[in-house]
């Protein structure tokens, strides 16, 4: 266990300070933008953007994946094996996404208090009546993507550049396939049927009012199936 | 049993087998060389004995324990890659701090009087060091660390004459104080002959031979002389090569010296282990 808090101290004290400079920096730029269109117009109103989570997201993706080959080689380096490595990886993804999510959640309520016309992701879609769920709903949704990019960038590595582009391809004709699908082949009480399943388990049930289990559960499996998808390819993952 | 068993390892890279059902042993407490050409399966079979590549077939012990994805061979095994797989954008001070996290039996002091003997700056990041001082420092981690068995994957990349004698200063001294086996898997052979005690020779994936060094030095020798002097003297003997120079011939033997005929012109001469090593290989190649 000593040896497993080391590497989960690790993998989160290395990247902690990555989080306060992408918001210094994401503030910065919402701010300079916001100056730079207030004296552009002369004024303050209708300025700033919505959802910054999207950013967020992007960010959390990105130190997720990006930090896998780093961290897996120093782990390895180190004699770590590759189920360790792993739940130092989860560890992290829960903190990152942990901290990320609570300042989200904070920041979009003060900024919805100050200026109501600003929504954030969760506020857009669900309101602003619990805090707590709030947190945990962005929570599970950047450990989704975290898992999601965990995964790629995992089977990236394993089947190599090539065979990573032709799978690329592969499921961008299967997007559009599926479109096809639910356009011109499947009857429309069948995609019907499917959208109301989707934004069931998205909590919206169809007489107007919001499960937030729903949602929670739906990302919980998500993220569980892409965990044991990332698991069963790291633990046959080798050194490059 | 006190060793690292490779037991029938194979290892295949698409149509390129890298290892062939490999077996042997390095036992604990000797310093052994393992050496081989390049592409010959060197850091082949060390990544799978370090758990970062996986073998086809066959298995690693550790002391008994199977090294594949087991903690348990974590205080017993490091293993000094001659690639960079340290995070780059630490500053070397805090990588000696994070492995004394890692590692029950690493030395924190050791590795900062290390480092002040080398002359390295631990106030550095590690992709601002030089690739010389990049292998110090992979060197002084190595050093620090109070493990059963040691691998050192070309150890002495990149250092110069002065770094390379304190390296081998360091090793031999930490080797007389500590139960351990060092394994220096390395190109320059010469210069590594009067420390190892033992050799294994890999070549295209197979074992040529594991023999103490002092046999090898004892029992590989040159015979020189007029062509048909060399060849009847060879006949029948393990000659692992020849060099030819106009009408002299040199002939490289393995086994007990034989006395020289009466009169002959032959000299008998020993042989170094570099040249035991290219024509073993050079054999393994023809």
């Amino acid at each position: 266990m000593k040896k497993l808090k080391a590497a989960i101290q690790y993998e989160c004290m290395t990247s902690f300070k990555y989080i306060w400079y992408f918001y210094a920096i994401q503030y910065a730029i919402v701010l300079l933008i916001s100056l730079i269109v207030a004296i552009g117009t002369g004024s303050f109103d209708n300025i700033g953007s919505n959802c910054l989570e999207i950013n967020s997201l992007i960010f959390v993706g990105i130190l997720g994946a990006l930090g896998y080959r780093e961290d897996f080689r120093m782990l390895i380096q180190n004699g770590f094996t590759r189920k360790y490595i792993f739940i130092a990886t989860v560890s992290l993804y829960l903190f990152i996404s942990g901290i990320m999510a609570l300042v989200d959640t904070i920041m979009g309520n003060v900024l919805h208090a100050v200026r109501p016309d600003y929504f954030s992701l969760y506020g857009a879609l669900y309101g602003y009546h619990n805090v707590l769920i709030n947190w945990l709903w962005l929570f599970l949704v950047y450990m989704a993507v975290c898992f999601l990019l965990y995964l790629m960038i995992l089977v990236i590595n394993r089947i190599g550049k090539t065979a990573s582009v032709c799978l690329g391809v592969a499921l961008g004709g299967c997007v559009l396939l599926v479109f096809a699908l639910f356009r011109f082949v499947l009857p429309g009480r069948t995609v019907a049927a499917i959208a109301e399943f989707a934004r069931n388990a998205m909590g919206f049930m169809g007489d107007g009012t919001v499960y937030h289990a729903f949602p929670v559960l739906t990302l919980l499996l998500l993220g569980g199936i892409l965990g044991i998808g990332s698991f069963a390819i790291i633990r046959r993952t080798e050194l490059k | 049993m006190n060793a690292i068993q490779i037991k029938n390892v194979t290892k295949r890279y698409h149509d390129v087998t890298a290892l062939d059902h490999v077996s042997f042993s390095f036992a604990f407490g000797k310093i052994y060389g393992f050496l081989g050409r390049n592409g010959a399966g060197k850091s082949t079979l060390i990544n799978i004995i370090a758990n970062r590549i996986f073998a086809d077939e066959g298995e690693v012990l550790v002391d008994g324990i199977p090294a594949r994805e087991n903690m348990l061979v974590h205080e017993k095994l490091f293993c000094m890659s001659e690639a960079d797989l340290y995070e780059k954008n630490l500053k070397v001070k805090d990588h000696f701090k994070w492995m004394q996290r890692f590692y029950d039996c690493f030395d924190l002091d050791k590795a900062f009087q290390t480092a002040e003997k080398f002359e390295l700056d631990v106030n550095q990041k590690f992709k601002a060091l030089s690739k010389g001082y990049q292998s110090i420092f992979k060197l002084i981690a190595a050093l620090s660390l109070n493990v059963r068995y040691v691998i050192f994957d070309e150890p002495v990349l990149g250092l110069d004459a002065n770094h390379r004698e304190l390296f081998y200063d360091l090793l031999l001294r930490d080797f007389e104080t500590r139960e351990q086996t060092i394994i220096i898997a390395t190109h320059l052979i010469e210069e590594v002959a009067n420390i190892i005690e033992e050799v294994v020779l890999i070549d295209k994936g197979k074992v040529l031979l594991q023999e103490s060094t002092d046999t090898l030095l004892e029992t590989g020798y040159c015979i020189s002389g007029l062509a048909q002097d060399v060849d009847d003297y060879c006949r029948g003997k393990n000659v692992i090569g020849y060099d030819e120079l106009g009408s002299l011939k040199l002939a490289y033997l393995l086994g007990e010296k034989a006395q020289l005929p009466q009169g002959s012109h032959l000299q008998i001469s020993p042989m170094n282990l570099q040249k035991l090593f290219v024509k073993l290989t050079e054999k393994g190649g023809n």
